[in-house]
């Protein structure tokens, strides 16, 4: 396709042609108001805020619905476009509650962002004279609709129809009577149903899993790899440490990533931090004893020169670095390495978009390493090491050692290692592409890094 | 809320204001009046016998102890929004929020306290917060406790100060 030139306030842009003016807008950080555009749903023209003026078109035009040709001349911050702006602001905002004390969006808001960047008019309406309408409406999918404050952009409606083509949400009635509803008897119910309060612009769509958990102003962001399952959706981490408490995960939401998962994620995704926060193994122990870390090293150290036939599990959601250090070691004490991957398929939970069959994060990393995935041993075991694989009661040895994220090991020394927000390394996806987490939350317990490192020098 | 701007007009750029001498002297002046007037009748000097005797000198602005206001049917006018704990330097407001099932309003506090050890009484969180919830105006300005635990005053001690001035209930959320 052909590039063209447009000229936006006095600067001349390249555009691919026939490509939407309010992408290129974007593309340039260009400052321009849009409720109902979204790049994953395409234009529906409804909210007319994305107002622009071209050259010889008498009046100002939706970006949204425009497409780019050689030449055209653009302007998004005339006089003409704000006072434009201003008052389509001010039809939405109309009967709006202006709830912000109260609403989860408060921070995030693209209502509250638009008034201070293009509004800042008084309201010539009393707040008595609004209209009222049905508030805290639960549309299932732990998804709440506050019919007062939706601006009707239709994205939740245009997700449920034309991505998840589960179809239902819809817009009932007309005129200043239209609302956002289910279709009668049925609930919003999908696996990626909960991605509508991402998409949502304003706070019409709240997740109850985070009704005033926090303010969004608080949280902090860490980009990480979902490790729900091997496709490794993007996402980022929303957590916070409140003043003298522990540093927590709030939520989960989508990082946009075009090669991986657009701009969704999965609920089961979503919702997957709070197993990362529940259960957890903090202590180090021995027979359910606590012990110290130095003991914990030359008791492990023991068991492994007291045994002949030794066998290492380990779980297919560890990070590369991890897996590369655990194969080094195993080879280093000729143990077998292994990791049965029968445990994490379960074509239940995989579709045709993004969930996948294996609910594990870094099957391609076994791969690579040629790590045996059909273990079962008839063979006795003298000392099963797990590094934090599922299956590990599965098996029986003489001895046995865990490394473990969460309670409730059989084994007879637990080790305590950190979750996969609590420290940071590189995954690969069922398409082969490696990504990157970011640590998140902050721990003490060691990595398995550091316990194969700090081994080898008791081994010494 | 349209952007304002008002100028204002500088003063002190004349020559006897930029020599401050006869600025010193001026002040010198009152001084020494003072001083002779204290010198010359010792009990005419300004001193309160706390204790003792208490100040009456306390006004509608002075920032004393927080309180947390009712509505008119008596219940809790905070909606739990954090606007006087993002306010706050100290980061000294500590608030758990939770829905609210009596139909009044749909979030309130389920914990809320001030740890007035650490507070510095600056009234931002008075100043920030969109319900009128938060006040200082208990004219309370001495707090005693034994234990540090006696300075964290939670919701319900919050909400039992009564204001010392006309305005009890929240003006902003009836
Ligand atoms: S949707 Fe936005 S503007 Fe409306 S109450 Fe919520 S935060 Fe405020
Ligand atoms: S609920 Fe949100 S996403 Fe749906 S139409 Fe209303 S404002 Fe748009
Ligand atoms: S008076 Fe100032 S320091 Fe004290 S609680 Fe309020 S905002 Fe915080
Ligand atoms: S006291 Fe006011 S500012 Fe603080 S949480 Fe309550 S309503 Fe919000
Ligand atoms: S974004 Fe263009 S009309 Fe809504």
């Amino acid at each position: 396709m052909s590039l063209v030139t447009v000229n936006i306030d006095d600067k001349s842009y390249e555009a691919k042609e026939n490509s939407l003016l309010i992408d290129l807008l974007i593309l340039h950080d260009i400052k321009v108001p849009y409720f109902c555009y979204h790049e994953s749903l395409g234009a529906d023209g409804n909210c007319r805020m994305c107002m622009v003026e071209i050259e010889g078109k008498k009046r100002p035009q939706i970006a949204c619905d425009t497409f780019v040709s050689d030449g055209m001349s653009i302007q998004t911050a005339s006089e003409k476009i704000s006072s434009v702006r201003k008052r389509i602001l001010e039809l939405e905002l109309i009967n709006h509650p202006v709830d912000c004390p109260i609403c989860d969006q408060a921070g995030e808001c693209k209502l509250q962002d638009y008034y201070m960047d293009f509004g800042l008019y008084d309201s010539n309406i009393d707040m008595k004279e609004k209209v009222h309408n049905k508030k805290h409406i639960a549309l299932g999918s732990s998804v709440i609709l506050d019919r007062e404050r939706c601006v009707l952009c239709t994205r939740c409606v245009r997700f449920t129809s034309n991505i998840t083509k589960s179809g239902e949400l819809g817009v009932i009635n007309r005129g200043d009577k239209a609302c956002i509803s289910t279709v009668p008897g049925m609930k919003l119910d999908n696996p990626y149903a909960m991605n509508v309060v991402d998409l949502c612009p304003v706070g019409a769509l709240t997740s109850k899993e985070f009704r005033f958990a926090q303010r969004v102003w608080f949280l902090k962001s860490t980009p990480s790899i979902c490790h729900g399952c091997s496709t490794g959706c993007n996402i980022f981490i929303d957590h916070n440490q409140e003043k003298y408490k522990e540093d927590k995960i709030y939520r989960i939401r989508p990082r946009k990533n075009r090669e991986v998962n657009g701009d969704f994620i999965c609920d089961y995704g979503r919702l997957s931090y709070k197993n990362l926060q529940e259960n957890r193994q903090q202590e180090l122990l021995n027979k359910s004893n606590v012990i110290s870390y130095e003991d914990a090293l030359l008791e492990l150290n023991s068991k492994i020169s007291g045994s002949k036939n030794i066998v290492i599990l380990v779980d297919a959601n560890l990070y590369n670095e991890d897996i590369a250090a655990i194969s080094n070691f195993s080879q280093k004490i000729g143990a077998k390495l292994v990791c049965p991957t029968e445990c994490y398929f379960d074509d239940s939970f995989g579709d045709d978009w993004l969930k996948s069959d294996y609910k594990c994060a870094n099957l391609q990393a076994i791969k690579n390493y040629k790590i045996d995935s059909l273990f079962s041993s008839d063979q006795q075991i003298d000392l099963l090491i797990n590094f934090n694989h599922p299956s590990f009661s599965k098996f029986s040895s003489k001895q046995s050692v865990e490394f473990s994220t969460h309670k409730g090991s059989s084994a007879e020394l637990v080790l305590a290692i950190p979750a996969y927000s609590e420290y940071s390394g590189t995954t690969i996806n069922d398409a082969n592409i490696e990504q990157y987490s970011q640590k998140a939350i902050t721990t003490d317990v060691a990595t398995i890094s550091e316990y194969l490192s700090d081994l080898s020098k008791v081994a010494l | 809320m349209n952007k304002k701007i008002k100028t204002i007009q500088r003063h002190g750029k004349t020559f006897k204001d930029r020599i401050y001498i006869p600025a010193i002297i001026e002040g010198l002046k009152t001084t020494i009046k003072h001083l002779a007037h204290n010198v010359s009748d010792i009990n005419s000097v300004d001193v309160l016998e706390y204790p003792e005797e208490q100040p009456t000198d306390i006004t509608e602005r002075y920032r004393g102890l927080h309180r947390l206001t009712h509505r008119e049917d008596g219940t809790i006018s905070c909606v739990a929004c954090f606007m006087c704990a993002t306010a706050c330097p100290s980061a000294c407001i500590f608030i758990e929020a939770t829905q609210r099932e009596d139909g009044v309003d749909e979030k309130m506090p389920q914990k809320f306290s001030i740890d007035t050890l650490e507070c510095i009484f600056c009234g931002y969180c008075v100043e920030a917060c969109p319900c009128d919830a938060i006040r200082m105006d208990t004219g309370i300005f001495s707090l005693i406790g034994r234990e540090r635990e006696d300075f964290l005053l939670d919701k319900e001690k919050l909400l039992s100060f009564k204001g010392a001035f006309a305005q009890e209930d929240s003006i902003a959320r009836k």
